[in-house]
């Protein structure tokens, strides 16, 4: 295309996904209640049950452990989803009124992966606000700092993840896919990403090894790093400036590789 | 002028499937010209390289002045494209539907605000503006998606089926608001139909297209003249009487033609073409159930259109004759007719219509290719499977 990028475009794109988002009440009540179980069951229950043999859960409650794990399962979840969506705008034919405007495709996927991230941080936010009346973090004034970065680590956590579904969205045609994407994609990401333990040498070895290939991995430790800061020595061997590097690097990639599959798809 | 010009366009997909072979055709500043044919016959597929959706396996064209393949964002920019099915976001409302447009093609807030208005009053929607689309019936979102397509002022408009499976009231609205488009603002139109009475109406010039050929090319009124006569519609009390009274008829040199059925779904009218051509074996082996099915697939065709629930209605009933000076061999018909005991229900006289060419233009393309009409509607399918699947763009 003549013209690479549409800042308009860009922003209008963007602007729907949020209109979209903030009209869908259903899905956002279900997806931020499903991580109020997490938090409410595991968190609570694990948190009485490990903090009665051991004297608590390296320096901290085990819901302040959890907690972060759980905002990040909510943006991995939203973020993949709704990079995915284009398989519906495909279907329901909107994509062809984006496709035929004088517009190129780089500037409408950029738009959706803008919005998909900044939906998917709104989720974040919401979960964070839940997770801190539940008592999971230490309101102290370091934690504003720490909830700013936090902001922003999401944004970054998931407009890779939005990259990597604009990716998948754009070679799958079926939406009957969706499950195996949440089986097989979704959930072992999820499981292997250090939200419910933390990784340590005496982890069977090929489990080490799936978490630190995980990038979601990384992400929990970024927004671990953030939100509880220096208050646990429970933080992975790797350091938050790694954990920001993998982060900045899927984003790189994924929006890469989503834009690059999105511009060959079909109509 | 030419507004548009088409140089051997061809479209082949999976290296076999010719859905659009070679055509050239050229569109006047201002022209309404209407592409006829059945579906499959390369109508959209030829709408989607000139809007430069689909790349061209070969051939080119100018839209607007500006060339397919090496201006494609000012070919863009030059037209609207209503698409066959719908493209609203039906989340949003009519107007976040036309703002989203209006960005997205550059116009800034004030041109965006005073065209939506525009827009919205021409397309009789301003007190719905601020509904979901979701809640909308069929006709508004159709209004909607017109007024759309011309909200950033383009040149071109191509219409894809823009009346399909609406009622007959929304229709006339719906055509007289595209007959106002093209006179006030002096838009180019291009609409794919496959409604004869629809191309009749509104277009100047209408081309048949079929297999991805041209097969003709010409004003409705050069078209309906190339059949000379009238069309006699008997309507029989008893069906069964048919074969007798078209056998005495056969005989007959006024006689140019003989149709159970004239008009009305082509897929209906094609099989009869087949009765028709293998008259006398009146066996359709295979053919069809596949016609039954393929016909089944739209019934909002049949419920759309006036004139086919009518023909629908009375073509089990009725014998179609085209004849040489049809006022004076009415009473013959009916002396023939008593003469074989058989009762006539009722004798209709008319000039013939479009449909009629479109029969008798594709039908003798179907006659010469002996059987092709499992062919043909096996095409139809895999054209539609082929549409579906990924295509390189």
């Amino acid at each position: 295309m003549v013209h690479p990028l549409s800042w308009q475009a860009i922003y209008v794109v963007l602007l729907r996904e949020l209109k979209r988002y903030w009209r869908a009440k259903a899905r956002v009540i279900s997806s931020v209640a499903q991580s109020i179980f997490f938090l409410a069951i595991f968190g609570l229950g694990l948190n009485s049950f490990i903090g009665g043999f051991s004297g608590g859960f390296g320096g901290i409650d085990y819901l302040s452990y959890l907690a972060p794990g759980i905002i990040g399962m909510g943006l991995l979840f939203g973020s993949v989803f709704s990079g995915v969506s284009i398989i519906f705008d495909r279907q329901f034919g909107f994509m062809k009124e984006m496709l035929v405007a004088p517009v190129s495709r780089t500037s409408i996927i950029i738009g959706k992966i803008l919005g998909g991230a900044a939906t998917a941080t709104i989720q974040g936010i919401i979960l964070l606000v839940i997770a801190a009346t539940m008592g999971a973090f230490n309101l102290s004034p370091a934690f504003v700092i720490g909830v700013i970065a936090g902001i922003g680590a999401m944004l970054l956590i998931s407009s890779g993840f939005v990259g990597l579904g604009v990716a998948i969205g754009s070679t799958l045609n079926d939406f009957h896919a969706f499950q195996l994407l949440s089986t097989f994609v979704m959930w072992p990401m999820f499981m292997l990403s250090g939200v419910f333990f933390p990784i340590d040498v005496f982890l069977p070895l090929p489990l080490q090894v799936a978490m630190l290939c995980d990038p979601m991995f990384y992400g929990v430790e970024l927004l671990r790093w953030c939100l509880l800061g220096g208050g646990t020595n429970l933080l992975g061997p790797v350091s938050w400036l790694i954990s920001l590097g993998v982060v900045v690097g899927f984003d790189v990639l994924m929006i890469g590789l989503g834009t690059y599959l999105f511009s060959r798809a079909q109509i | 002028m030419n507004t548009i010009e088409v140089m051997a366009l061809t479209k082949i997909f999976d290296k076999k499937i010719r859905a659009v072979d070679g055509i050239s055709f050229t569109v006047k500043e201002g022209e309404i010209l209407g592409f006829l044919g059945p579906n499959g016959a390369g109508k959209t597929t030829t709408l989607n390289m000139l809007s430069t959706l689909l790349r061209p396996t070969s051939g080119t064209a100018t839209v607007n002045g500006y060339d397919i393949l090496k201006e494609p964002d000012a070919v863009r920019r030059s037209i609207g494209y209503v698409f066959q099915d719908t493209t609203l976001d039906i989340e949003l409302t009519g107007r976040e539907n036309l703002d989203f447009h209006g960005r997205l093609y550059g116009l800034d807030r004030n041109t965006r605000q005073q065209r939506i208005k525009e827009v919205l009053e021409v397309a009789q929607l301003t007190d719905r503006a601020d509904n979901l689309v979701k809640i909308y019936s069929g006709g508004m979102k159709r209004r909607l998606e017109i007024a759309r397509g011309l909200l950033h002022h383009p040149h071109v408009l191509f219409l894809d089926e823009p009346t399909l499976g609406l009622d007959p009231q929304t229709r006339r609205s719906i055509w007289e608001h595209i007959l106002r488009l093209n006179q006030e603002k002096k838009i180019t139109i291009i609409l794919t139909t496959h409604y004869t009475e629809e191309a009749d109406y509104l277009c100047n010039r209408i081309l048949i297209i079929d297999f991805g050929k041209i097969v003709v090319m010409e004003t409705p009124d050069n078209l309906k003249a190339q059949l000379e006569g009238d069309v006699i519609t008997l309507i029989f009390k008893d069906p069964a009487a048919i074969p007798t009274l078209r056998h005495l008829l056969e005989n007959k040199d006024w006689v140019r033609r003989i149709n159970v059925v004239a008009s009305g779904n082509n897929y209906a009218a094609i099989s009869r073409m087949m009765q028709v051509a293998h008259g006398k074996s009146n066996n359709m082996g295979g053919a069809m159930p596949d016609i039954k099915e393929h016909t089944q697939q739209k019934p909002e065709h049949a419920v759309a259109d006036k004139s086919i629930q009518f023909m629908g209605e009375a073509c089990s009933k009725c014998l179609n004759l085209l004849v040489d000076n049809g006022g004076h061999r009415i009473p013959e018909i009916v002396k023939l007719a008593d003469g074989a005991k058989i009762v006539l229900e009722s004798v209709e006289l008319r000039k013939p219509a479009l449909d009629d060419v479109f029969l008798s233009v594709t039908g003798r393309n179907i006659r010469e290719e002996e059987g092709s009409i499992v062919d043909m509607v096996r095409r139809h399918r895999i054209m539609r499977q082929a549409r579906g699947q990924p295509v390189r763009g």
